[in-house]
């Protein structure tokens, strides 16, 4: 079973395609999530994706916007998108019926 | 890159493998992060990563094992090389006249010392890559505070003169004894710097290249590497063996029958010294497989 955090980068990445990324994560976290995503969090959290197989990363390109420094791209394998799923799945069955499902438009946002 | 944040974020990142360390910095810029939030997330990182190192069992002998004991030992023998060497350097150093080479006997003697002082100095830089690539080795990725503790009580045993604390052990109690020879140690010199310098070159640097080492073969997945981990630990076990007898000979006790036959300086200085063959094998098998790839590119 999936963390919380290790379904939102699989999520992040998943919707970045193909240009996701270390920093791409990171701000799509932090924009839809609305939550803070350290660089320690993030790439600790992508290590145990990747020995977990849910992941598979590599080294980019540098490009000058970042100082001439490569990228660690991401890529969702088949095993994490079907972990993310499952992850998904239990979270929506859990959530049926509970006072924030039923009254969604009454939580604040 | 250019504000002291920065410069400070670059160099914690460099506890950090260097992919990562080029993604991590790159993130950052690219981010457009302030120098101060650049080096928070860095040294957060470094903490993650440290954190998941030492829950493996290896740092942790490494650090009871080699870390303080070994630093120890090192500063002790340290200080004695600087000791021995002090004596003769001033002797030939600030009272050199021509007789010590046109007298026969002179010259021989001054041969013999000199051969005897490289050969200490050499065995004491061989001990201390030695300890530093087995502390590497062990460690991996908790090198970086392991590293640092080692360098941390080499400095202060040195400094705070651990030496005339342990003036209580018998072993060291002699290396102080500086009477016959108060006109050298009367020097700041000797007494204060040169043992300092002795310290820095002789156990601080080949300590770091050892460990250098010792993460990079830690690294590689062959079988072969075995070997020198055995050979590091072998040596070290022959530094302890090595303290002992010279602690037994200090304190005019017969050495046990066995020891004996305990090789001669030199023999010891050449199986001692397979820190200098491994890094000439190492640096040769690198250039050879730099040499290979632009052939091939």
């Amino acid at each position: 079973m999936l963390g919380e955090f290790e379904y939102l980068m699989l999520s992040a990445a998943a919707r970045l395609g193909d240009v996701a990324y270390g920093a791409a994560i990171r701000q799509e976290i932090e924009e839809t999530a609305g939550r803070k995503c350290s660089i320690g969090a993030l790439y600790t959290t992508l290590d145990r994706l990747e020995s977990k197989g849910f992941i598979k990363t590599w080294m980019g390109e540098a490009t000058p916007q970042r100082g001439g420094r490569p990228k660690r791209m991401v890529r969702v394998t088949a095993k994490g998108a079907q972990a993310a799923r499952d992850f998904y799945g239990a979270v929506t069955r859990v959530s049926r019926g509970v006072s924030w499902e039923t009254n969604r438009g009454m939580v604040r946002p | 890159m250019s504000s002291i944040g920065w410069q400070a974020a670059a160099v914690a990142s460099r506890m950090l493998p260097v992919a990562e360390r080029e993604a991590v910095l790159g993130d950052l810029i690219e981010a457009g992060e302030s120098s101060g939030a650049a080096l928070l997330g860095v040294l957060g990182l470094v903490a993650r990563r440290q954190a998941e190192a030492w829950m493996d069992w290896r740092p942790w002998l490494a650090l009871a094992g080699l870390t303080f004991p070994l630093g120890m030992l090192l500063t002790l023998v340290s200080r004695r090389t600087a000791e021995f060497s002090a004596i003769y350097l001033w002797l030939y150093v600030n009272n050199w006249t021509p007789a010590f080479i046109e007298n026969p006997s002179f010259r021989h003697d001054l041969v013999s010392i000199v051969a005897t002082l490289i050969l200490e100095c050499l065995t004491l830089a061989c001990w201390s890559w030695t300890a530093g690539f087995a502390l590497g080795f062990l460690s991996s990725g908790a090198i970086p505070v392991n590293g640092i503790l080692f360098s941390l009580v080499a400095a202060l045993v040195e400094v705070l003169g651990a030496p005339k604390y342990l003036a209580i052990v018998p072993l060291f109690s002699r290396g102080r004894d500086f009477g016959p020879n108060a006109a050298v140690f009367s020097l700041t010199f000797y007494r204060v710097l040169f043992p300092l310098l002795i310290q820095a070159a002789l156990v601080l640097l080949p300590s770091v290249s050892g460990m250098r080492h010792g993460v990079r073969l830690a690294a590689l997945p062959v079988s072969p590497r075995a070997i020198v981990p055995t050979a590091a630990i072998a040596t070290l076990a022959a530094i302890g063996l090595q303290t002992w007898i010279f602690g037994l000979r200090t304190l005019g006790l017969p050495r046990p029958p066995l020891l004996d036959a305990w090789p001669n300086q030199l023999l010891k200085a050449v199986i001692f010294g397979w820190p200098i063959v491994y890094c000439a094998a190492s640096a040769l098998s690198r250039r050879k497989s730099i040499h290979l790839k632009e052939n091939h590119a």
